[in-house]
């Protein structure tokens, strides 16, 4: 399986999956093959949980193709509750800024033909 | 390294044009060698910049740009670095000189889009992304953009009003030149008016989708000495890189390639941006001039806006910033912005701006990113 599969399967799952670098233990994304760090090219799988505030986002009214049928939807990056780390994904139902305001709690809720999908989740 | 000078430069109109994507680089470069009073023969390698040649049906630009030209026996290299095209070319042609491998080189860069309507164009932007995070999950580049601005609105004291005080400035400049695709002057009230495209960016908050074509002749002093004809002199260059996708970044209010090209193009000429007269910043949405003034040094984190509110960056006030328009009002072919750049930097240096000419300017930047700045470069430029 190669590691885009594999962060797939695991966002399917709700899960973030991270790799932590076997040398200084930076966390970085799975699909970063040598530590951002230090260079290293070891590393070990860390599933994280896919919970997190959102960073920042935005409510798209005039998307590219394929993406009529959701308009307007919210494509959004998630701060991750346990690391450092930010996943950007589709977010649906997503009219106006109100429904959306910056730091509202949401997770990992699947990944599709549009990606990492993300929900708004409930403490 | 050699000292590497620009000798000529040419543009052609930014907009909607009706010819192809080869005739227009063709037009441009000719202007370029023309402006430059050399012989096309002395041009010993081009560097042509483009993303989208495939939806006018060419592909492989340099050999039919120089066939257009007559000299199809010159070697060229074509490049593509999204909207960072064109100043990722001028820096290859900038190095080949400086490096001494070439005395003479012709950089053009080009785009032709408007054709294929928005749905399709905001559908081939997207592919600048890095798609398997952003365009796979329905991010539009004003959609990237609009999350960098929800950012800065979230972080500072920001309004989107402020934000389309940059759209007016812009489009004032871009009325003083003949040029630009987008010659209208707009007010605070037409922006916050117009059509939401990724919230919080309206339809005047962003660029055009524009076709054009811009060509600068590099050379060397004694080359450009020989010829006799205005000339400026490339006092730094620099290039730096971003994660390509937002979510690699701690901050989302700042591109980390911004600053560090600027770093290694404000040493290498030796100057500080206090030194810097004008500057032809990427403003592909009015967030993105905003950050940018920011990473560039002449403003503080958060202090942009401020600048802007007081009207500090417009034409001949503390720091004259797009003179040309920009890519907002000038319009923005994405492979012949970065060329562009350069060719309003020359125009100014050599007293051809006109109505939009900077008083007494003696150093101008250019700077040109790549999709949300993953690729960049910066040049400083000095009159001579």
């Amino acid at each position: 399986m190669s590691a885009k599969e594999k962060f797939a399967e695991n966002a399917k799952l709700g899960k973030f999956l991270a790799h932590k670098c076997t040398k200084c233990g930076h966390l970085h994304l799975s699909t970063v093959y040598f530590c951002q760090k230090c260079g290293n090219r070891g590393s070990e799988d860390m599933v994280l949980g896919g919970t997190g505030l959102i960073a920042t986002y935005t409510i798209i009214t005039v998307p590219p193709a394929g993406f009529e049928k959701f308009t307007p939807y919210a494509f959004v990056v998630l701060k991750l509750d346990e690391a450092d780390l930010r996943i950007s994904g589709f977010m649906g139902g997503i009219a106006t800024p109100e429904d959306l305001p910056v730091g509202t709690r949401a997770k990992i809720a699947g990944f599709d033909e549009r990606g990492v999908i993300i929900e708004k989740a409930v403490k | 390294m050699k000292k590497v000078c620009v000798l000529g430069a040419g543009s052609t109109k930014y907009g909607k044009l009706s010819d192809s994507i080869a005739d227009i680089a063709t037009q441009a470069s000719v202007s370029a060698i023309e402006e430059a009073g050399i012989d096309p023969k002395e041009v010993d390698a081009s560097y042509i910049a483009n993303v989208f040649g495939i939806a006018d049906k060419q592909v492989h630009l340099g050999p039919v740009l120089m066939s257009n030209l007559g000299i199809s026996e010159k070697p060229s290299l074509s490049i593509e670095s999204a909207c960072g095209s064109g100043s990722i070319a001028f820096r290859e042609a900038w190095a080949n000189v400086a490096g001494g491998f070439y005395d003479c080189v012709v950089a053009t860069g080009v785009e032709k889009v408007t054709h294929t309507g928005t749905e399709w164009t905001t559908t081939y932007f997207a592919y600048c992304s890095d798609f398997y995070y952003e365009g796979q999950a329905g991010a539009s580049f004003p959609g990237l953009f609009a999350s960098m601005a929800r950012a800065y609105l979230s972080e500072f004291d920001a309004t989107e009003e402020d934000f389309a005080m940059v759209a007016v400035k812009n489009h004032e400049n871009g009325m003083l030149n003949p040029k630009a695709h987008l010659q209208k002057k707009i007010t605070v009230d037409d922006v916050m008016n117009s059509a939401v495209v990724a919230s919080p960016l309206k339809l005047y908050d962003c660029c055009p989708f524009s076709d054009g074509a811009s060509s600068v002749v590099l050379c060397s002093e004694e080359f450009a000495k020989a010829h006799g004809g205005n000339y400026v002199e490339v006092i730094g260059s620099g290039r730096g890189g971003s994660p390509a996708a937002l979510q690699g970044r701690e901050h989302m209010t700042t591109i980390p390639s911004t600053k560090i090209a600027s770093k290694q193009a404000y040493e290498m000429a030796g100057i500080s941006p206090k030194d810097v007269d004008f500057a032809e910043v990427h403003d592909c949405f009015t967030i993105a001039e905003l950050v940018d003034i920011e990473d560039l040094g002449f403003f503080e984190k958060g202090a942009g806006i401020q600048a802007v509110r007081e009207g500090r960056t417009k034409l001949n006030s503390d720091i004259s910033i797009n003179p040309s328009g920009g890519l907002k009002s000038k319009g923005h072919p994405i492979g012949a912005t970065g060329i562009g750049q350069v060719v309003e930097v020359y125009d100014q240096l050599t007293g051809a701006a006109g109505a939009r000419t900077v008083k007494d300017a003696k150093i101008g930047l250019t700077h040109n990113f790549g999709a949300t700045g993953a690729s960049c470069a910066v040049h400083l430029f000095a009159s001579v």
